[in-house]
């Protein structure tokens, strides 16, 4: 459905993608994972028509982006980073707007706004002006948008962003809804996110693949990576070495007097780390097991496959 | 093709119509030329009747109304600029851009129909100033016809300068940058003929007594249509619209 090919754009000196390449086939949910400013917004930007590569090719259902931009628009719905709506119309209005801008028939125009309403659960405020609404609604008309005309594919550019915890978890409802119905491609730079949403996921970092995996191979890769955050009274580089060489301790950050231990998660591992503090007389004062969280994800990739080698295939 | 050009021009036309700004200025425009136009039926009454009493006669066309056109060509000089700077500025301002450019419509049905979203709204002022001369009708009889093409030359000057302002707003974020450049270039304009002053060159003269939007107009004024005056109105506009369509467009490269 959709085909990146070695997809490259600089904003004057600055590389903001760097040879990206990626597919996703027909009725596929995939997340695009990365710090902000990682290039997912550019890279979505780029997909959808809005913005041109410096190089690189870019097919959705067989059109080439940059040359049949129309074709490609009339199967995407986009929702970027703010949503575009209309401050000063009606929700009803705004959508019956957006739909004969995407080419929708005359007469379809009310079922599938009234389609699109219902979707997003809408219907109680397609009477109000935008304006008036909160910024979980707003975001909601915002999909409501991308959905209005019933597009193959749908792009959304962190969807969740700013929403407070009631509406992020029906927000994800609502996309995990619409599952099966459209090619998905969303991006986000919080973890839990794909994990409710995605079937396989792209982690993107600095304008370059570091990671394309199912979301089955990335939680093994989480289950595997535990953290232990150890705060002692006396460390010392002897300290740091002892721990770097014990058995399952990938790798060791020093920041004052609390080290970061990324270790495999086995209990003789976490046993082995308490021991070798304690015998060395470093002082220990507290020692927790956090799992890695996304930070320490990218640390931890970037770290393993070296910045110079983006690597498409599965890990 | 033309289909979202239609949809963004009604739509931009009844957001354009209903805002509280045009109203106001509309009403300012109302409220100007009321207060000058009374005057100056005073006035020409006064001028009439003595160029009767001396066996002559006024033309009401070249005297009361070509006063009231230049005096809704000069308030029309500031007001478009304010009807059109947000037509573009505001949607990259709040990213409703995006969503104009990732539609399946071209950038020329985009300029297009914020273009003609503008001029439904400048025909509407120049319906109130065209007001005027319609109740002088009452009291005053004269042929309609110079009149009608005097309105038709305003029209189409407000065209040009409805484009002048689009392409304004679509160089920059910025409403304000928007009036002023839009503003500027307005003047230029109706400036640009005097030039002709300053060359001896019968060829220069010429070009620039062609391009001179006042020269033009005055053939309207005399009731006359020109096929040429048309087209230069016309073109003038279309110019600028294509230079829109072309930054809307770039867009897409940059």
């Amino acid at each position: 459905m959709i085909e990146v090919r070695d997809l490259t754009k600089n904003y004057g000196d600055r590389t903001a993608i760097d040879r990206l390449n990626f597919s996703v086939s027909k009725g596929e949910v995939v997340g695009f994972l990365g710090p902000n400013g990682a290039g997912k917004s550019t890279t979505m930007k780029i997909i959808t028509g809005y913005m041109a590569p410096t190089s690189g090719i870019v097919k959705v259902a067989g059109f080439d982006v940059f040359e049949s931009p129309i074709e490609v628009k009339r199967r995407i719905g986009y929702l970027p980073e703010t949503p575009p709506v209309y401050m000063d119309m009606f929700v009803q209005d705004y959508l019956k707007y957006v739909a004969r801008l995407r080419g929708v028939a005359s007469g379809n125009l009310n079922s599938m706004v009234d389609a699109a309403l219902e979707k997003t659960n809408l219907q109680d405020v397609r009477k109000r002006l935008i304006h008036n609404l909160s910024k979980g609604y707003r975001q909601r008309v915002g999909l409501a948008q991308a959905l209005v005309a019933d597009p193959e594919i749908l792009i959304l550019d962190e969807p969740t962003v700013g929403l407070d915890p009631k509406q992020v978890a029906e927000m994800r409802k609502l996309i995990h809804s619409l599952k099966g119905q459209h090619t998905i491609v969303l991006s986000t730079h919080i973890l839990p996110e794909v994990q409710a949403s995605c079937e396989r996921i792209i982690i993107i970092n600095r304008g370059r693949i570091v990671a394309e995996d199912s979301l089955a191979g990335l939680s093994k890769r989480m289950s595997g990576g535990q953290k232990l955050v150890v705060r002692v009274r006396r460390p010392s580089s002897r300290l740091e070495k002892g721990l770097g060489d014990v058995a399952g301790v990938h790798q060791l950050r020093a920041e004052g007097n609390v080290l970061q231990i990324d270790v495999d998660g086995a209990e003789d591992t976490t046993e082995a780390v308490a021991n070798l503090i304690v015998a060395e007389g470093a002082g220990l004062l507290e020692m927790k097991s956090t799992s890695m969280d996304l930070e320490d994800i990218f640390i931890q990739l970037t770290s393993e496959l070296g910045s110079a080698q983006p690597t498409g295939g599965a890990l | 093709m033309m289909r979202g050009a239609w949809t963004v021009a009604w739509k931009d036309f009844r957001v354009l119509v209903a805002s509280p700004m045009f109203l106001m200025v509309a009403g300012l425009c109302a409220c100007i030329w009321s207060y000058n136009f009374l005057p100056q039926i005073f006035q020409f009454e006064r001028y009439a009747a003595r160029a009767f009493q001396s066996g002559g006669g006024l033309n009401i066309h070249q005297t009361l109304f070509a006063s009231h056109l230049a005096r809704v060509n000069i308030i029309l000089i500031f007001a478009i600029p304010a009807l059109t700077m947000r037509l573009l500025a505001e949607e990259k301002k709040l990213r409703t851009y995006d969503l104009l450019l990732t539609v399946p419509i071209t950038a020329a049905e985009i300029s297009l129909g914020k273009f003609l979203a503008a001029f439904g709204a400048g025909l509407a002022l120049i319906s109130i100033s065209f007001l005027y001369p319609l109740i002088t009708l009452a009291f005053a009889d004269f042929s309609l016809g110079p009149l009608m093409t005097s309105y038709l030359g305003m029209a189409l000057i407000m065209g040009i300068y409805v484009a002048v302002g689009l392409f304004a707003s679509s160089v920059t974020e910025s409403v304000v940058l928007a009036v002023v450049m839009a503003l500027i270039l307005n003047l230029a304009l109706w400036f640009l003929g005097q030039a002709a002053e300053m060359t001896d060159q019968p060829e220069m003269v010429k070009v620039l007594e062609h391009i001179s939007v006042p020269q033009q107009f005055v053939n309207f004024m005399k009731g006359t249509l020109k096929v040429s005056s048309l087209l230069f109105f016309a073109s003038a506009a279309a110019f600028f619209v294509f230079l829109t369509e072309r930054v809307v467009e770039s867009s897409r490269w940059r």
